[in-house]
């Protein structure tokens, strides 16, 4: 027993570096060899419900979708953004992608580049990308008020006036369905709080782990309908769009959030065991320190 | 194919430089930190002023002259002013016409002239950078905070405190397993505010009422901490995976060949620096 305790005491006195390398294997290794680790991804009830979403939308239906994360967010929004694309390009409904952080524009452009070649979507009739605007919740509430005198040029700079999907937008009533991938401030709050809540739009949205506790009471008011959180919940959209798009003859492609979720997996294990041994060495070296007083 | 290359070889060079802050605080983490805050500012920076200002201050201030000019003496001393910034913006006239075009900015058919307040508003926040008069910028910023309290005000109401008020009610009609959850929510809600009302001292019924507030408190953080942690880790698998593609032969093997300078550069500085000061206590 003496012997256990010491170990622990030991592992407890662990360098900080030997941790981050344990750590930093253990999504290493996955990653190299994901042979080694498969884990099934089974929808939860959040992913679920975004989905259902959209598919009660109808082809040519509006759907707003800004893009409110950068590169630093990109690994967990990016992948539900490509899977949320070929879902909607899918179903025919027309895109008005807005960014509200600079670096959105980027993300929204390297989206459609990937996605809306392969569905044969073209610009300005199947999608367009209006682009970053600064200004937060100001924007939103521009959105939600007057569209064409906050944009007046889309991001390739062409005059809003000279884009055939853009001619009967006016304000956020306008869409049918709004889409927000948050990564922080501005996003979803915003989202809700000016534009979706007081105008009645329905609002489903994708975000960084970080963000669910802060969003969760939106969701369990109704006030938002469905969220993808973080990797897993893109993990999850990605393999319930790869069926839905199987049924419509369309072959999906295996997403990047599945592919990643093997290591994330292991990582949490890696990382509860470390809690677990660190709260048994804080309990062990207490008590000796007891002892000794 | 060579610009790839290149942003492939600073991608892993700057990555690994600040992964190299999990050594120790060293040269390549402080550079890579300094290169990220000035080019993400300067990004910024530029941004704004090319998507916001440049069309829709100055492009409202000053539209095409053809859409609004009917010949009158006023119109041609607004444009008078125009070009004088032009001059101004063009270094005095040695650089080529960018932010101000010949004859106006394309866009708008009329001149808004209400703009003129939100521009001159700008420029008091500029003056913060000349002491004697940087008393104006106050003025931009009570500008932009009255605004943002009043926008804020009515959607916090509206969204967060009614919204979430109507939502903690019990519904009694729907089954028991919703109804227990309701129950849960609603002793939670109740007991968190109790835990910050500080009106009363924390004794008797509401010091045990508090008590259960700290709890659910706890649960939040907990879950908070829970999803901040899985949340790096997806960043980190990102990176990573980044790294591992730039580490195939198309890329010249970027990851392994910077990975292994940066380890004997390290090696070095940190032989070099034994007994010395570190980096912190030098900066």
């Amino acid at each position: 027993m003496e012997t256990i305790k010491r170990i622990f005491i030991i592992l407890g006195s662990l360098d900080r570096r030997i941790i981050f390398l344990i750590v930093g294997l253990s999504v290493l290794i996955p990653l190299l060899k994901p042979e080694w680790v498969s884990i099934p991804i089974r929808p939860g009830q959040e992913s679920q419900t975004v989905l259902d979403e959209i598919n009660n939308l109808n082809a040519g239906d509006k759907v707003l979708l800004s893009f409110d994360y950068g590169p630093s967010t990109k690994p967990e929004i990016h992948p539900m953004t490509i899977a949320l694309l070929k879902h909607m390009f899918a179903h025919d409904i027309n895109i008005y992608a807005v960014a509200l952080w600079p670096d959105g524009t980027f993300m929204s452009t390297q989206a459609f580049s990937e996605v809306a070649h392969d569905f044969g979507k073209e610009y300005g009739i199947d999608y367009v990308n209006l682009g970053f605007r600064p200004g937060a919740e100001a924007v939103v509430k521009g959105i939600a008020s007057d569209i064409p005198t906050l944009y007046t040029i889309d991001v390739r700079g062409t005059s809003i006036n000279e884009i055939p999907m853009m001619k009967d937008i006016i304000n956020i009533k306008d869409f049918d369905f709004v889409f927000s991938l948050s990564a922080g401030f501005p996003g979803t709050t915003e989202w809700v709080q000016f534009a979706c809540d007081p105008n009645n739009i329905p609002l489903s949205t994708g975000l960084t782990s970080v963000m669910v506790t802060d969003i969760v009471p939106y969701l369990d008011s109704g006030q938002i309908k469905g969220i993808l959180a973080g990797m897993p919940g893109a993990a999850e959209y990605e393999s319930l769009v790869n069926d839905e798009l199987k049924k419509i003859n369309i072959d999906g492609k295996p997403g990047k959030a599945t592919s990643m979720m093997a290591a994330q997996s292991i990582a949490h294990v890696i990382i509860v065991i470390f809690i677990i041994f660190g709260n048994i060495t804080y309990y062990l070296t207490r008590k000796n320190q007891r002892k000794e007083n | 194919m060579t610009a790839e290359l290149l942003g492939a070889w600073l991608f892993v060079l700057l990555t690994l430089s600040i992964f190299s802050f999990l050594y120790k605080d060293n040269p390549f983490y402080k550079a890579a930190e300094h290169l990220f805050v000035g080019i993400s500012a300067g990004y910024v920076a530029v941004l704004f002023f090319w998507q916001q200002v440049q069309p829709n201050l100055f492009g409202r201030l000053w539209p095409s002259r053809i859409a609004v000019d009917d010949g009158s003496i006023l119109y041609s001393i607004w444009y008078t002013i125009y070009e004088a910034l032009n001059f101004i913006s063009t270094g005095f006239g040695v650089l080529d016409r960018s932010i101000f075009p010949e004859g106006g900015i394309k866009g708008y058919e009329e001149i808004r002239m209400i703009y003129i307040i939100p521009f001159i508003l700008g420029i008091f926040m500029l003056l913060r950078l000349i002491p004697k008069i940087g008393w104006l910028a106050r003025w931009a910023i009570a500008y932009v905070v009255g605004i943002a309290a009043g926008l804020r005000f009515y959607a916090y109401l509206n969204s967060d405190i009614l919204g979430q008020i109507k939502a903690s009610g019990i519904n009694f009609t729907s089954d028991w397993g919703t109804i227990i959850n309701s129950l849960i929510l609603l002793i939670g809600t109740i007991c968190g505010l109790i835990y910050f009302f500080y009106s009363t001292e924390h004794k008797g019924v509401v010091g045990r009422l508090s008590k259960i507030g700290i709890y659910f408190l706890m649960i939040k953080f907990g879950a908070s901490f829970g999803f901040a942690v899985m949340g790096r880790i997806a960043l980190l698998i990102g990176t990573t995976n980044h790294l591992i593609d730039y580490s195939s032969v198309e890329y010249n093997y970027s990851t392994p060949i910077i990975l292994i300078f940066i380890i004997i550069c390290l090696a070095i500085w940190s032989f070099m620096d034994k007994g010395g000061e570190n980096i912190e206590s030098r900066a």
